[in-house]
């Protein structure tokens, strides 16, 4: 037996760096989501100056590769503030705006989407604007962007896969030393590959019958 | 500007990769587009074992992460005794991993298309092979310009991965710039507008083949 060879604690380094993985596509989802959440609220009520710079900087995040922006996050930001970076919190960053930038465009659309007829009822009834986004905008907007938001998820999770290039000891990282140790690469490869899938698989599965829920709930008028 | 006091010494370098990615871009849209229209019309043929595969490529490349797919053909094809450089890898996983994506937005366009369309062609003697060639094909195409184009710059923003198996396209060439001028931020402020201007160009040619194909449709 050469000292190269697959051993049992193999496993448990691919479980390592599962875990890893899904933590920070965890963290970052949620951050991601709550701040472009945070973008469309803001954008919605027009704030002056404000909405030219949240869609600039969202069209800058989705037009650029997420490569650069983890190379800038990681290297390029100590560089220019002399401050200390670790590749987690850099990879937090960048991974959360990146989130974030994706879901204000969904999440606007589904605030734009709501007619304008519903608005001025509301208005007419005298609820107050903060009142008509919660009670009028925002079941429908979140019926309308939950499924679009889940598909741009299971994307965020394989972009998750870039910051092994930044030194996380990530699920891809793993396979990178795994295959660097035992020169399989067909094997090595194959079995991250397919963890990633069903982790995708299930993501997008349960994201599906989220929808489903919440589309239902929110059904009325139909007999 | 002291950015430009950072660039200007490595801006032949720089241009160098820029050329690079944007000719690997071209070849791997080339090849999506082609094996996307390919996966796709398998995808709608009634062989269902034909449908099967293509399904599989497509629901495979689309779930796993980009660098696992580079990294499994960077390593994985010389052990088949397949020596080919990390350029022409880096191609063919960009094209496969589009290919699966642009299928995807095809296959949408055929299934869009009306049943009247298609049954009118037939009642006209057309075969089923000119039936798909020659009225479901065209139409998809033209339905589809427009997502195919939003895969086609996520393309573009994927390319950059390629530097991680040595490819010298402007990230690779942006990493070692940044590596001998100390400057990071300088150097990748300038990647994030260099990659934001091919992209953005490349959506406004989108937009104009849209209109040109679309110049004889009315309405929607």
């Amino acid at each position: 037996m050469r000292f190269a060879d697959f051993t049992p604690f193999d496993l448990v380094l691919l479980a390592q760096g599962l875990g890893v993985s899904l933590a920070l596509f965890l963290t970052t989802t949620v951050a991601g989501l709550l701040l472009g959440l945070g973008f469309a609220v803001v954008h919605h009520f027009r704030f002056p100056f404000v909405n030219p710079l949240i869609v600039a900087v969202t069209e800058a995040l989705k037009n650029s590769p997420v490569l650069v922006q983890l190379f800038l996050v990681f290297f390029g930001i100590p560089a220019l503030m002399q401050i200390r970076m670790t590749p987690a919190s850099a990879a937090f960053i960048t991974l959360s705006l990146n989130t974030a930038a994706f879901a204000f465009v969904i999440i606007r659309a589904g605030i734009e989407s709501i007619d304008r007829d519903q608005i001025d009822a509301a208005e007419a009834f005298g609820l107050r604007r903060i009142q008509i986004l919660r009670r009028v905008i925002g079941p429908q907007a979140l019926a309308f962007s939950i499924g679009p938001i889940v598909g741009i998820l299971v994307n965020q999770l394989q972009v998750t896969s870039l910051i092994s290039v930044i030194g996380v000891f990530d699920l891809t990282k793993i396979g990178n030393i795994l295959n660097l140790r035992t020169l399989e690469p067909f094997i090595v490869w194959a079995v991250i590959g397919s963890i990633y899938y069903v982790c995708a698989k299930i993501l997008a599965h349960s994201g599906a019958r989220l929808e489903r829920r919440i589309r239902r709930s929110y059904a009325w008028g139909e007999v | 500007m002291r950015v430009w006091r950072v660039i200007e010494p490595y801006i032949g370098f720089l241009l160098q990769g820029f050329a690079l990615t944007i000719f690997a871009c071209l070849l791997a849209i080339i090849g999506a587009v082609i094996l996307g229209g390919i996966v796709a019309s398998m995808r709608a043929s009634q062989r269902s074992a034909l449908r099967w595969v293509a399904h599989a490529y497509s629901d495979i490349f689309r779930n796993v992460p980009f660098l696992v797919q580079l990294f499994f053909l960077f390593y994985g094809l010389p052990e088949l005794g397949i020596y080919i450089g990390a350029f022409e890898t880096g191609v063919i996983a960009l094209s496969l991993a589009g290919g699966a994506f642009v299928s995807d937005v095809i296959l949408s366009g055929i299934r869009s298309i009306d049943r009247g369309v298609i049954e009118a062609a037939r009642v006209s003697g057309l075969n089923d092979v000119k039936v798909f060639l020659r009225i479901v094909l065209p139409i998809a195409l033209r339905v589809s310009v427009r997502p195919v184009g939003s895969v086609l710059i996520n393309l573009v923003l994927t390319s950059s991965i390629l530097s991680t198996i040595t490819v010298n396209e402007l990230t690779g060439v942006a990493k070692i710039v940044a590596a001998e001028t100390f400057k990071p931020f300088e150097v990748y402020a300038v990647l994030l507008v260099l990659y934001a201007s091919f992209t953005t160009a490349l959506s406004l040619a989108i937009v104009a083949w849209h209109r040109r194909l679309n110049r004889f449709m009315t309405g929607a």
